[in-house]
């Protein structure tokens, strides 16, 4: 094809052609490995605009678990109770982990299911960082809450 | 190796990787032009190396919803930035012909993001009757949900 005939005998006019394949199959496996990163997300609900009526009899769950996070110490409670903090809240699904065993053990199901209550709500300060809030829905996530309920009536500053 | 002895006085024993070479960078140009196709909507500072978000294909179909918050001051549709009181219209528009179960918006915010102006965010969408909400994260390569 594009070989010329060098009319001598030895020398054959020819590119050394294999770094240059190094390096496309090099760059050809890195688009390959960056293209195809699935997206994944963490399903959250939010609870529905409050109405404007003020005297609504709403029972309390005693089962609702709130996970708290604090601004200024970044820890993170457990209705109430310390568990842990924003960059190690593996506390808190240890906590949550033994919760839920217990509740599984003792029967405690959702109303009207068989399914173990582990609905949880999470309420963070507006000024917190999206990614502590983030940490700390993943570790919950990773017990096994679920559904999650973002709580965006009446945060704190 | 496995070439003959073709009964000519020279041999020439290389493997011809010119075709190779060929295949490789039209291969390599392919990636090349799909990888930022398939980018949609503009870049975003995601939480990363999370252990448990749930694998949703759903977030890169051009018909889901999907709102960008890359910093503290804009919220974006696609590429489009929309002001906070246009995004409530905007988000029921998209939504209109959807499926209750397939009423879901997605938030892919910055790590750097106060919380504030996602729940903002989050505000806006739930008075479009939406109650779920699909919290973007990346996870963590070969990271199972631990038990």
């Amino acid at each position: 094809m594009g070989m010329s005939t060098g009319g001598g005998q030895g020398a054959v006019p020819k590119i050394n052609v294999t770094p240059l394949i190094d390096v496309l199959l090099v760059l050809l496996i890195i688009f390959m490995v960056i293209s195809p990163l699935k997206p994944s997300r963490f399903e959250a609900k939010v609870p529905a605009e409050p109405k404007d009526q003020q005297d609504v009899n709403v029972k309390p769950n005693p089962l609702t678990l709130v996970v708290s996070i604090s601004r200024e110490t970044r820890a993170v409670t457990l209705n109430n109770d310390p568990a842990g903090n924003v960059d190690d809240p593996s506390q808190l699904t240890n906590r949550l982990n033994e919760i839920f065993k217990q509740r599984e053990n003792n029967g405690v199901f959702r109303e009207g299911t068989n399914q173990v209550e582990k609905t949880i709500f999470i309420k963070s300060p507006k000024s917190v960082r999206y990614g502590d809030v983030v940490r700390v829905i993943d570790a919950a996530k990773s017990a096994g809450a679920e559904p999650i309920g973002l709580q965006i009536d009446d945060l704190s500053e | 190796m496995g070439m003959e002895i073709g009964g000519a006085s020279e041999y020439n024993s290389e493997i011809n990787v010119t075709p190779m070479v060929d295949v490789m960078l039209v291969l390599l140009i392919i990636f090349m032009i799909v990888t930022p196709l398939l980018q949609q909507g503009v870049s975003v500072n995601l939480p990363r190396d999370m252990i448990s978000p749930d694998q949703d294909p759903d977030i890169a179909k051009d018909t889901s919803v999907v709102i960008a918050i890359p910093d503290n001051n804009n919220f974006y549709i696609g590429k489009e930035q929309f002001p906070l009181d246009a995004l409530g219209d905007k988000v029921k528009k998209l939504m209109e012909n959807k499926t209750p179960e397939k009423r879901i918006v997605y938030i892919k915010s910055g790590v750097d993001v106060d919380y504030g102006r996602v729940v903002q965010a989050i505000d806006t969408i739930r008075k479009q009757d939406i109650d779920k909400i699909g919290l973007v994260a990346d996870k963590k390569k070969g990271g199972e949900p631990s038990q």
